[in-house]
């Protein structure tokens, strides 16, 4: 896959295929693009807001030093003067208002842009991922990295990174100023603070660890309390109501001590850094108070300190708590860089781009095809040409071979050898899409989205279509009335919170929507389970319509659906050990296919030995 | 996905305050009043002293440093000391006590919902979705037992230092703090007002939230429809409308957040500007000191804190009170199936069962058995058989007592069953579910919960019964000691089956209930649960709902349910002689059944295989 391949695809969504880094802070700083300029503004606006809290002390000094004690007014009189520094208050509240909202809106602007176009990336990327990848990978698992790991980054740029810069700024700045009014009490101030940023640190690491029990305590009860309410037939059954309370009292009081643990933690940590820090201020205050008997410094500069030092101080202790939660980002950009860094299905590669629809006419060379694990052949060897408009059987047992076969032509996976042509053209030399839209795919239960009837029917159709259309291909699907007869028709919501619907029904819905999308070739899946026979009467109805002068693969392993195809391939392990047509194959006493229709000629004729004998 | 959207809607629900509940919400702390005596005297004490530290500091301004007092300096430098260490006491006293409480209540709350809903009866369970119940067991306890504790910390901090503060500055110039004392109730209100719409936006942003997780969810499980289809760009564009909602919502909720805490800043800004200004003209006339000032402006700019605990606690009581409320109305709701107050131990089963005219019909008033009528003698294997919805599981659940009749009566040994103890009739009855549900735990552990006084002998003994002891001691690595993951996901359906038909075993039922699995197993462990059930059902009076051709023709008597109707019953002979409906049904699924047995065993063997390297995963 080139660059120049991949450029003919719409960029739909952000790429943040470019933010995969192996130092993780670049690739958060690469994320950003875009929302550099916003963030950074949050920072500045954050300095401005806490600049002007500063000013407020600063100007608070001015006040007592200046007017009160230096009668060096603003204006000509006291009462002007204090009227400007009231003004002037409210102002630089007013500022340190704006800015501080400012700053978090922008900061917002950025976490929440960020995260929306990473999930819109995310969705995306990982519908375009191959087949196998989805086929190997658990959905939960990929759920849990797109909700809690998305969430995980989403705070990190808007509450860690910036929370750490709150910090940090609040320190400087206020660090400067009381440096400013003087040094030596700036220094005597921050004696502690080292200490108590790495003591805190280590609790705070500790603390998520035992948060960490506590939260395994809580899944383990709420798995027992799962396991209870959804068995409660069987703990009624076998009446033991009193074993499961002992059992759930057990979890219960579990968790209780593990919160009690915890909580200790807590009654303790705070505490201690309350009388380190308490004391630190303590002193700053003793020491700055003598310094103004002694006339070292002013009152104003003392009542200035005092203010500003609380600013110094107090949110150091967080620090360490965001700086310990900024590591769970950092291994969910890691967790997520996993997902981004999967290779992508190319769907427009081809050099081949026909402008109208395919013949149907294709050819088998010599075909194999192993997973890349390269463990063993899944087909070997398949040869067989398949004519526009013929139906083709594949007859066998479940891993032999059938469902690799037919995954080959959408290029649902790739054969490893020999050639498929369609219409005298190497399925490779077509890009993805083409195929995918010369081909439908009837499965014996489809999967159907939680939407309604109508939009399941449409769903991939990719035109516009009238409610007549519709109506049309659902009643060739023969469910039509079986719509009609639900609540809303055809706006009924199918899923939780809608109908459900059988697995004919489904398979029906999926009929009409074959019918709609029209491809040349059809891949049908069967292997009809137990449905009554009135069911099978209308599925089968419906697929005779379906099959119609399109190039039919059915997979199957009852003769009854095989019997009237053009051609059938029965396989085994991976190999067609026989193919012709059905008359064809019933000459070869020691065949397979003798040997499957025996088994089911027989069950007949014990079925009717059987009625016999009791009658 | 719906089950989150279920609860987002409870959650949203809201409830007055009324003094029933509340006094019953209160009641919930009544055995620890120790505890809550004690954490309010301490976040009192917190409370009253940060408010008192910076009073401390103006006397370090007004008495030490504007009089040149070193010795007073170091005099309330001492005072400020102590109280430090006070206040670190306090501070470990409450968060230590109100949080143990908040735990204990929690688990106070658990227990007795859990042990409630041991006794709730099935019609209790059909109602109310598994969700829902978890929800009542786990956020609900949490949120109450938060409003409790630290609802009532940070408000007990809130306003006792509200309170103090205003004292404080009382005391200072009460002039002035009367201009504070009228701005509070203001900050008070936009605060609550900022708070309640902050929530708002925070709700539709989860609901869009949940909606996200929807759509990824379905796109992941029909990837194969998505890329037969090439429906991705559609995908992404459809997606992109959710998550443009979902970004407008809490980038809303974010702004709203951020523009709280300055507009109640700005508030009290304008009374700081006005109190400075007033306050320099007093410090002339001797009525103010510089340091009064300086307190006053110390006050105000912390004065926002308890402002927006207040807010916060007071625009989620709300909700917790709905908590409380739901958690109530479950305890409230009594069992429908319980003893009756004269009721007498069942001495037996093993008798004659008899449905005399019952009918039934769920919640939904739509009737499920009318005037249903049964004779079943002791010992006798019956089997049912019938389409899905006809009434089978039904006569299963009456004949559990899982649900009673509303009208007619069933008898067992000639007595009303209604007149036994519950438990007498559910400590004889084994039972084996369609979908076999284990525990999580080890085989052992999951086949003794039959019997729980059984020793390993026993165990083992009734797995060798049930045809289940082979595969374990054989297939399992670490045998009966083999953990079965959460609800038995890490062994296949018909592991699960055996194991559930050993537990059935071990309990020694006098009365067999058995719906069998409809999804086919491979052959081995057919015969295997065939073998199992022969000996079970020996001596015992069993009830079968059938699927599998070989249990129905071992049935003493077959009854064909049809709307809540025996359409037609007698033997496998008789009544395929009928050709009526029973011939119909054991023709398609003969047919059925012999395919796979000839044709598609091979297959079932390798889903099975499929399954277990997936659960091993």
């Amino acid at each position: 896959m080139t660059t120049l391949q991949t450029a003919h695809e719409p960029a739909l969504t952000f790429d943040f295929r470019p933010t995969l880094q192996a130092n993780r802070l670049k690739g958060l700083w690469q994320m950003m693009s875009d929302y550099r300029l916003s963030y950074i503004a949050a920072a500045i606006a954050l300095a401005i807001s806490a600049l002007s809290k500063t000013f407020t002390y600063i100007l608070l000094r001015f006040f007592a030093d200046d007017v009160l004690a230096r009668k060096k007014y603003i204006g000509d009189s006291l009462t002007s003067s204090l009227v400007w520094i009231g003004l002037g208050f409210i102002g630089l509240a007013a500022f340190e208002g704006i800015f501080s909202f400012l700053s978090g809106r922008l900061a917002a602007y950025t976490a929440e842009g960020i995260t929306r176009r990473l999930r819109d990336f995310l969705f995306d990327h990982i519908q375009r991922l191959s087949f196998s990848y989805h086929a190997t990978t658990p959905t939960g698992d990929l759920i849990e990295r797109v909700t809690s790991d998305v969430d995980a980054l989403r705070r990190f740029f808007s509450e860690q990174a910036i929370g750490v810069g709150r910090i940090i700024l609040l320190f400087v700045i206020n660090f400067v100023a009381i440096l400013n009014l003087n040094v030596k009490l700036a220094l005597v101030s921050i004696v502690v603070i080292p200490l108590i940023l790495l003591v805190s640190l280590w609790f705070f690491k500790k603390v998520t660890k035992a948060y960490e029990d506590y939260q395994a305590q809580e899944a383990l009860l709420s798995t027992t309390l799962q396991e209870n309410l959804t068995g409660v037939r069987v703990v009624k059954a076998f009446a033991r109501q009193d074993y499961e309370k002992s059992k759930f009292e057990k979890d219960n009081w579990g968790k209780y001590l593990k919160g009690k643990i915890l909580l200790f933690m807590h009654s303790m940590f705070w505490p201690l850094s309350d009388i380190v820090l308490g004391f630190q201020m303590l002193f700053g205050f003793v020491h700055g108070a003598n310094m103004a008997i002694r006339g070292e410094i002013s009152l104003g500069t003392y009542i200035a300190y005092i203010g500003l030092v609380v600013w110094l101080i107090w949110p150091i202790r967080n620090l360490g708590r965001i700086i310990v939660q900024t590591s769970t980002g950092m291994v969910s950009y890691a967790r997520l860089m996993e997902v981004v860094k999967q290779q992508r299905e190319p769907l427009l590669d081809g050099r081949h781009q026909p402008e109208g629809p395919a013949r149907g006419d294709l050819l088998f060379e010599d075909v194999s095809f192993m997973y890349s694990d390269g463990k063993s052949d899944v087909l070997k060897n398949v040869s067989f040409h398949a004519k526009p408009g013929q139906a083709i059987a594949l007859l066998g047992s479940t891993g032999s071979g059938k469902t690799s076969l037919v995954n080959l032509l959408p290029r649902f996976h790739e054969y490893t050898g020999g050639k498929v042509l369609l219409d005298g053209v190497e399925l490779k030399e077509y890009s993805r899409s083409y195929l995918r839209k010369q081909i439908g795919i009837v499965e014996q239960e489809p999967f159907l989205f939680s939407r309604s009837i109508r939009e399941n029917i449409i769903y991939g159709v990719g035109r516009d279509i009238a409610q007549e259309e519709v109506e049309r291909a659902a009643k060739a699907a023969v469910v039509h009335d079986v719509i009609l007869s639900f609540p809303d028709g055809y706006n009924t919501l199918v899923g939780e919170k809608g109908v459900t619907l059988s697995g004919g029904q489904k398979q029906r819905v999926a009929i009409a929507r074959t019918l709609l999308k029209n491809p040349r070739i059809l891949i049908l899946d069967d292997s009809t389970s137990s449905v009554d026979t009135e069911t099978e009467a209308e599925i089968r109805e419906a697929l005779n319509g379906l099959m119609k002068d399109r190039t039919t693969f059915i997979i199957a392993h009852r003769i009854q659906s095989v019997m009237v195809a053009d051609l059938i391939l029965v396989l085994d392990k991976g190999e067609v050990v026989q193919m012709g047509t059905h008359a064809e194959l019933l000459k070869d006493k020691d065949g397979m296919y003798r040997r499957i229709y025996d088994i089911q000629t027989r069950i007949d004729a014990e079925l009717e030995m059987e009625i016999a004998r009791v009658n | 996905m719906s089950e989150d959207l279920l609860e987002l809607e409870e959650e949203e629900f809201t409830s007055q305050l009324t003094a029933p509940v509340l006094k019953r919400i209160g009641g919930l702390l009544k055995p620890h009043w120790k505890w809550v005596l004690g954490f309010l005297l301490t976040i009192a004490i917190t409370s009253a002293l940060d408010a008192y530290f910076t009073y401390l500091n103006k006397q370090f301004i007004d008495q030490g440093i504007v009089l040149k007092d070193s010795a007073r300096v170091m005099h309330l430098a001492t005072i400020y000391g102590g109280f430090i260490l006070i206040q670190s006491a306090a501070v470990f006293t409450f968060i230590y006590l109100a949080g143990v409480l908040g735990e204990r209540i929690q688990y106070d709350l658990r227990k007795m919902l859990f042990n409630h809903l041991q006794d709730l009866s099935l019609s209790y369970y059909a109602q109310n979705a598994v969700g829902r119940l978890i929800a009542r067991v786990t956020s609900d306890t949490g949120r109450v037992s938060d409003l409790l504790t630290w609802g009532i910390v940070d408000s007990t901090w809130a306003v006792m230092n509200i309170t103090s503060s205003t004292i404080f500055m009382l005391i200072i110039n009460w002039r002035l703090a009367l201009i504070v004392l009228t701005i509070i109730p203001v900050m008070i209100f936009i605060a609550i007002e900022f708070r309640k719409k902050i929530l708002a936006e925070f709700r539709v942003s989860r609901r869009a939230n949940s909606r996200i997780t929807g759509a990824y969810n379905e796109n992941f499980q029909g990837t194969r429809v998505v890329k037969a289809l090439g429906r991705e760009d559609e995908n992404t564009r459809e997606f992109q409308g959710l998550t443009t909602r979902m970004y407008h919502a809490s980038y809303r909720a974010a702004w709203l957040s951020a523009l709280f805490l300055p507009t109640v800043q700005i508030i009290a800004a304008l009374a700081l500007g006005f109190i400075v200004g007033y306050g320099g003209l007093q410090i002339e006339i001797g009525l103010m000191t510089i340091g009064g000032i300086q307190a006053f402006v110390a006050y105000l700019t912390f004065m926002m804190w308890p402002i927006q605990d207040l807010a916060r606690v007071y625009s989620e009581m709300q909700h917790s009170i709905a908590s409380a409320e739901r958690i109530f109305k479950l305890v409230d709701t009594p069992s429908e199936i319980h003893d009756r107050p004269d009721a007498i131990e069942a001495k037996t089963l093993l008798g004659e069962i008899e449905f005399d005219h019952v009918d039934f019909f769920y919640e939904d008033r739509k009737s499920v058995l009318t005037d249903f009528t049964l004779k079943v003698n002791p010992g006798e294997m019956i089997a049912l058989v019938g389409p899905t919805g006809g009434g089978k599981s039904t006569i299963v659940n009456l004949l559990c007592r899982f649900y009673e009749p509303q009208n007619g009566v069933i008898r067992i040994n000639g007595h009303d069953y209604m007149d036994y103890k519950l438990e007498s009739i559910h400590n004889k009855i084994g039972i084996v579910l369609q979908t076999p549900h284990l525990f999580s735990g080890t085989v052992r552990e999951n086949i003794r919960y039959g019997n729980l006084s059984a020793n390993d002998e026993q165990v083992e003994e009734a797995a060798k019964i049930a045809g289940a002891h082979d595969f374990i001691a054989a297939g399992l690595e670490k045998g009966y000691e083999q953990n079965v993951g959460e609800s038995g996901n890490l062994l296949s359906v018909g592991q699960k089956q055996l194991i559930s038909l050993a537990r059935a075993v071990l309990a020694r039922p006098e009365l067999f209930i058995m719906d069998e699995a409809t999804s086919s197993v491979d052959t081995l462990t057919e015969a295997l649960i065939q073998r199992g059930m022969d000996a079970l059902m020996k001596g015992r009076t069993s009830f079968v709902i059938a699927h599998r051709l070989s249990t129905i023709r071992r049935a003493n008597r077959i009854l064909v349910i049809e709307d809540g109707k025996i359409a037609e019953q007698g033997s496998h002979a008789e009544l395929l002689k009928l050709r009526g409906h029973y011939y119909r049904l054991y023709t398609q699924q003969f047919r059925h059944q012999l395919e796979v047995a000839y044709g598609v065993t091979e297959e079932v063997e390798v889903k099975e295989e499929e399954f277990e390297s997936m659960a091993a995963d």
